[in-house]
This record gives C-alpha cells, structure tokens and sequence, in this order.
C-alpha cells in the first residue's frame, strides 16, 4: 500500500517540477528564472559547498572555542526546549495530520490504515524540511562551518521537532478522550515547568556566585552567568535530550559529527516510535483541517493574503454610504471594510491611546535631551518605514480586488472612477498613520535640544502636506503593475513560486522604484526652486512649508493623471487573456 | 433591447466567437447553449462588456457597451455560474454598497423585498464565508436585481441550487420576462431552455449554428414533425458532418444504467 503513496507524493514532486521548467518557455519566467537564479547564487550558493577558492572569503567567518560552542549548544537547547514547552501548551485542537481536499477524497475512504496514512504524512513533510533545511543551511553556511554538516544538522534537528509536534499532537487528543481538558493540561505543563524553574534557580543561588550590579552591564559577566548556570547541575540534566539534538549540527568536523549523530538519531527513532505506534483517531480532525487548508489557498489563490489565515467578521462600516453621491466612494467604504479587517476601530482607538500615553511620558522625560533625540529619529524612521512598506503592506486596491475584476467591469463606472476608488482606501489609512507619527513628533519637538522648534515644525507641517500624496503615487505604481503585469504580482489566481518567482519579484521592485524616481522628480526640482527662491526672501520656517507645497501640487498633478491612466489599464485590461496566458 | 452584430472574439489566433449576431426583445427569454469551448461564457462576457469584442457591435438598450458602456451597464444584471461576492462585506453591505454604484435611492425598501423574495432576510448581516454556496447564489441575484435591469444574462443560473432553488430560480427569470426584461440564458440544462426559453440560439466553435423559436429549431432539425426534443435537436445540430456520428449517445448497457 505503501508503494501507492509514494507513488503518488514521486508524481505530485515530479510533475509540479516538470510544470515549473516548461513554463520557463514562456520569457516572462525564464527572466525570471536568470535574475533569480543570479540573485541566489550570489548571496547564498557561493558561499555553499564550492568553499572560498580564489581569493573569495565568506562574509563572516566565526570560528568558536569549544567554551562558546558549549554555550551556543546551551541557547540552542534552551530554544528547543521553550519551542517544545510552547507545543505542548499552545494547541488545542484535536490531533489533525493536513491532507489536502483531494488526499482526504481519494485516501481516507480507501483501504489504507492509520499507520500507512502516518508514513505518507511524514514523507510529506520531508519535502518541507529538506527544502527548509537547504534554506537554514545557505544563511547558516554565511557564519562559517561545513555546508554538509549544517544541512543534516538542521534537517536532524526540523524532523525530530516535526515529529515531536505530532506525537504532542496524538498525545493531546488522547488526554482530551481520558477526560484531561486542554486547560488542565496547561496547568499542568506550566506547573512543570515552573517547578523545573524554581528548581534551577534555588539550586544556582545557592551554588553558583550571583552577579554583582557591575557585571548586569558586561555581556561577557552575564554570558558567563549564564553558562555555569547551564552547564553545572540540575539545568544541564533538564536540557540534555535537547543538546543532544542540536550537537550534530554545532559539530566543528566530521569525527564530532558522527560521535554527535548516534544519540541524536537515537532521539529521532525512540520519537518516530511513538508517533508510529499511538494508536490515535486523527481522521475527524483531518478532513476538518483539509477543509480549512482548501478555504486558506483559495483565500491566497484570490490575491487575500491577508484573510487567508483567519476567518472574516462582519465589520461596521467606517462610514455611513447614501444611496446617492460619487460612485468611487462605494469602492472607498468597500475597501476600508476590508482594511477594517486588519485596521479596526478598536486599533484606532488603542493606537491613539498608545500616541497620547508616549506623549505624556515624554513630556516627562522632556528633560533629558538624548530621549527626545532618539524618539525623534525613531518617529523620522517609523514614517521613511511606513513610505517603504505601507504600500506593500495596505493592498486593499487592486491587488486585492483583481480576481473580482470580471464584477468591477459590470460596474456602470468609468475607468478612472474604479481606479480612484479602489486606491483611496489605503491612501486614507496610511496617511492617518503617518499624521499621527506626524502629530507625537511635533510633540516631540519643544524638548528637542537647540533652538530650532519652528523649522522642525515647518518640516513636519510640510511632510502632513506632502505625504498623503506621496502615498498617493506610491499607490498607484504596484496598481498600475497589477493590471499591466498580472502574474508578475502577488495577487489573483496560481500566483507563481519558485525562483522564477522571485526573480520577477526583484525585477517589479527595480521597475517600481525607477518609475517613482521618475516621478519624484519634477516635484524635487518643483521643491528646491521653490526653497531656493523663498529662503532668500523668507527664511527657512516660510520656504520649507511652502516648497513642500509646491511639490505636493506637481506630484498631485501627476497622481491625477496617475488614475486617469490606472482606470485607462483597468478598462483594457482583458480577464480573460490573463488567465489563458 | 439586445441586438449583436457580427460580434467576434479572438484570442491570438484562436477565434473564441465568430460572426455572431441575433436580438433579444423585451420580454422574451434567449437560451444560449453548445457544446463545451462553444463560446457561450465569452459571448456573454462580451454582451456585458467584461471583455471588449475583437470586431462586432453590442447594442443594450440601444446603448452600445463599448462606445456607451455606463449607459449601457447601468440597464444589465450578469449573474454567473459561480456567485462573485466580496467577501468582507454582509448581506445587507453588498446591497448598500450595489445602490451607491448603481444610485438606487429607495434600495433599502427594495432590497429588503428581495431579500424576503429570496428568503435569505435572516442572512441580513451574515459574511459570504458563513452562507451556502445557493444563499450565495441568491445575494448574487439580489444584489443584481437591485436596480431592475432592463437586461439579464445568466450563466448556468441552476448550478447548486436546490429543486425548491431551481423551481423559484425559474419562476423568478419568467417574472422578470413578464415583466419587461430581455434574458439570456446559458446552460448545458437542456430541459431547462426547453421549459422556460421562448428563443434557442445553438453555439458550436464559437459559430451561431441555428436561432429561432423551439417550434422553429424543431422544425429545422425534425425528420418528422412532433418526433423530436431539445435533446435531440442538440446532438443533430452539434454533431460533426460526415462522422456518421449517433444522434443521441447510446444507452449503458444494462447493469450499469443510472
């Protein structure tokens, strides 16, 4: 039986393969594929397996005292520990092994046992942790250390974690059937852990010299600490399985490699052992999962990143919407329902609350000058953050409704009018943002040192001008991508993967920044003309303002034309022709 | 109240409607059916200006879609196969949203008629996400019939409803027909055209092979008057020429029936 199924998983591996090199026919992957291809090579392969010949050194390169190594195998234990501890805390479901619609279709009403479906799972999920561990093993190769030790390290380490996870799973369901409540079990598992704790700490008090005020501020004191806490007494006996499982991977050659690997595939069969021969019911719980695995892809698949993994609420409308009026506010109020998925009144509310709260505080650090210094900086970073990924962030627009553009083309609207619609929403929501990042540096400025209070004002005034239209045209150019480049874009149906992918990815965003270079231009030049002439004859405080709005007006000029030209794409844009490309 | 002329669609080479021209009038309702890869899906795409005809001109309402398309669009309803919701807007939020684009001032009277008509008025407030794919069909067809079109086209409007479903779905389309409209029906249901259709337009490769009325096609088709179906027209009329190919594919033999 089992020959059937990895019969199926060889063909489902193969033809998704075979699939992914034909299109490679088509220009648009096989530019792709070279520009991706070019970009993994350069910032991960070569410094994999081909060693450093040729002059060509890797960026880092640690080489670590076997003190260090002991602590770093301590961390990575620890980690492994609190990700163990968290398995078993966090779940509360039923153990549920996801098969996919069609492997619940075909698999489960066949005559194929429980154990057999087990196998096929965790060959499944080899796929995962080989492809995970190649990943893991191109950044990890970046510090230093043998490629093909860190690639079977990582891989030890995912699969045994992987089949932990399953065995807490079978477990957790079988203590649900013998009455145990998901709560109980926490209480349980939390009280272990805080014994195992207690313990530690009463043991490392007592034995180990604590550290004095001086030491909290060296690393090196508190590294220390750290490790004779770990590697002396109870701790070191509480962490051994997990250090046993992270060894391999820290083993600085092959002799430690293999010294390091029986025990840990020891722990990896004793732990397939037990997932193998827990005899627990998973098939309820599996078609329940497949089920929302299919509504999780077809989410994705329809361009909803952003719902695809939570189930949708219904949400009160930001605004009341008339039956009469401009048709564009109906895509607004649309949209911001959407954006009110992620973006909730109730966040408004707290995100005021947090704005006027970190006003408060610091008008009571006002004093110290470094404070401010910093928050301002951090507020002048949040906004230059909020410029690079607000847009990529806030996809309410097209990108979102692409896969609905049939029903939007029915619509008695204008091009343009459905363009303006669609990109008003996460204009207003990103421009909120930035005002009140706007409004907590304007607080900010009367403790800033010196005396420059009115110029910092006339720059936050002229950015509360400037930005929402910025965002505007920040908008617009992935909107305008979307419909010029369909699949190019992370949106609408079977959105490719792959380094293709990638590769078309690095290309949209080259492509985007050079046409808003272009863009920004004119108004730069509209700006410092402006400051340039009014400087002279006003100062600063006046000029900065005032260029600003000189640029906001070019750039307003081009957002316009901007969604003349988006609705133009939108109605040439052909459905169909786009999905039979 | 449609009238298509020589409407051709290609894609690249391949030529998914060809020459096609017929009329609809108020009042009467057009079955449009053909084999799969026919072109009824683009036809209709075409007809509400979905996706622009290569060649050809659509007139609805005397309005062309291309030249005239808010004229034209602001007097048809499309309802496809699969019902086409926004899926974080409400029952009641999709209506709303349907009378601003399309300006219907009383829409809170008219919708909440028709979704009682409907009875999915319990629903009022439920996401697309929580309803079955028939109450998705039917706030499809609610949210369509919102602002009265003077023009409908549907595609497989039967497609998973119920045969309470199936039965108010066919009294609705004849109702609006009474009432005025112009319909287009696509569906491989033949009993369905046969039942509720005044007109049949048979579609093969993307060629009109016969339009009429069902006495007129059964004519064109019948060896005998009286002697023949929907059923049967459809395979005369769709069957290669010189394949020898049976009128109607023959029964499974016995044992296997269904």
């Amino acid at each position: 039986m089992i020959s059937a199924l990895l019969y199926l998983q060889y063909h489902v591996f193969r033809n998704r393969l075979v699939s992914r090199v034909k299109r490679l026919k088509q220009p648009k992957y096989l530019i792709g594929a070279i520009v991706g291809g070019l970009y993994f090579y350069w910032y991960f392969f070569r410094y994999l397996f081909g060693g450093y010949a040729g002059g060509r050194q890797p960026p880092v390169n640690f080489t670590f005292s076997p003190e260090h190594l002991q602590l770093i195998e301590l961390f990575g234990a620890l980690v492994l520990f609190v990700i163990v501890v968290l398995a078993w805390i966090i779940p509360r479901e039923r153990a549920a092994l996801t098969f996919t619609e069609a492997e619940v279709a075909f698999l489960f009403p066949a005559p194929v046992t429980r154990r057999n479906l087990i196998h096929f799972k965790l060959l499944r999920s080899q796929l995962g942790i080989l492809f995970t561990s190649l990943l893991l093993t191109l950044f990890s190769r970046r510090i230093g250390g043998n490629a093909l030790i860190h690639a079977l390290g990582w891989w030890l380490m995912l699969s045994t974690l992987n089949l932990h996870f399953l065995g807490a799973s079978f477990a957790r369901t079988m203590l649900l059937d013998r009455g145990i409540s998901n709560r109980l079990r926490r209480l349980l598992v939390l009280g272990l852990v805080a014994a195992m704790a207690v313990f530690v700490w009463i043991w490392a008090k007592r034995t180990v010299p604590g550290l004095s005020s001086a030491d909290t501020t060296d690393f090196n004191a508190i590294l220390d600490y750290a490790q004779r806490v770990l590697t002396v007494g109870p701790a070191l006996y509480l962490l051994y399985p997990f250090r046993l499982v992270v060894r391999p991977f820290l083993a600085p050659d092959a002799t430690a490699f293999f010294a390091a690997l029986a025990p840990a595939l020891l722990l990896f069969l004793l732990h397939y052992l037990w997932v193998i021969y827990a005899d627990v019911a998973f098939e309820e719980a599996s078609v329940e999962a497949s089920q929302k695995l299919a509504v999780r892809l077809a989410a994705i698949r329809a361009g909803n990143w952003q719902g695809a993994g939570k189930k949708q609420k219904a949400k009160r409308p930001w605004f009341r919407l008339t039956a009469t009026g401009p048709a564009p506010t109906a895509l607004l109020w649309k949209n911001l329902l959407g954006v009110g998925q992620v973006f909730s009144p109730r966040l408004w509310i707290i995100l005021f609350t947090v704005v006027v709260i970190l006003g408060i505080s610091l008008g009571n650090i006002g004093h110290r000058p470094n404070v401010s210094v910093m928050a301002a900086i951090l507020i002048a970073a949040a906004l230059g953050y909020s410029l690079l990924l607000g847009p990529q962030l806030l996809r309410q627009d097209f990108r979102h409704d692409l896969p609905l553009a049939d029903v939007l083309k029915t619509l008695p609207l204008r091009g343009w009018q459905i363009a303006l619609g669609e990109i008003l929403a996460p204009v207003a929501v990103l421009a909120a943002i930035q005002w009140l990042l706007l409004l907590v540096g304007a607080g900010l400025i009367f403790y800033l040192p010196g005396k420059y209070e009115a110029l910092f004002l006339a720059i936050a005034l002229g950015a509360a001008v400037l930005l929402p239209v910025l965002d505007w045209l920040l908008l617009l150019i992935p909107n305008a991508a979307v419909l010029l480049f369909p699949s190019w874009i992370q949106t609408g149906k079977d959105s490719p993967r792959g380094i293709e992918a990638t590769g078309q990815r690095l290309i949209m965003a080259l492509g985007q920044l050079l046409v808003l270079l272009l863009a920004l231009l004119p108004a730069a030049v509209a700006f410092v003309g402006v400051f340039f002439l009014l400087n002279l004859a006003l100062g600063p405080v006046a000029a900065v303002p005032l260029a600003s709005l000189a640029a906001t007006v070019v750039l307003a000029a081009e957002a316009g034309l901007g969604v003349m030209l988006l609705g133009m794409l939108f109605e040439r844009f052909d459905v169909t022709e786009e999905h039979t490309s | 109240m449609i009238q298509v002329e020589g409407l051709t669609k290609l894609y690249g080479e391949f030529v998914a409607v060809n020459e096609l021209s017929f009329s609809v009038q108020p009042g009467e309702v057009m079955g449009l059916v053909g084999p799969n890869g026919a072109g009824k899906t683009t036809t209709l795409r075409c007809l509400s200006g979905i996706i622009p005809p290569t060649r050809g001109a659509v007139r609805v309402g005397g309005h062309d879609i291309v030249r005239d398309p808010i004229a034209a669009k602001k007097q048809l309803a499309f309802f496809t196969d699969e019902p086409r919701l926004f899926d974080y807007l409400t029952v009641w939020q999709h209506l709303n949203f349907v009378a601003r684009i399309y300006q219907v001032p009383d829409y809170e009277r008219i919708g909440a008629g028709l979704l009682e008509e409907l009875e999915i008025a319990n629903k009022r407030d439920a996401l697309p996400g929580e309803l079955s794919r028939g109450m998705k069909q039917k706030l499809a067809i609610a949210c369509g019939l919102l602002h009265s079109p003077k023009v409908i086209y549907f595609d497989e409007p039967l497609t998973g409803l119920d045969p309470l479903g199936i039965r108010r779905m066919k009294d609705s389309i004849l109702k609006r027909a009474r009432a005025g409209a112009a319909i287009i029906i696509s569906s491989h249901l033949l009993h369905l055209v046969e039942e509720i259709c005044s007109r049949i337009l048979i579609l093969k490769n993307g060629r009109k092979v016969i339009d009429g009325t069902l006495e007129e096609v059964t004519r064109k088709f019948s060896e005998q008057p009286g002697d023949t179906n929907l059923e049967e027209i459809f395979f005369r009329a769709t069957s290669e020429p010189g394949t020898n190919a049976p009128a109607v594919p023959p029964p499974l033999p016995h044992g296997n029936e269904r």
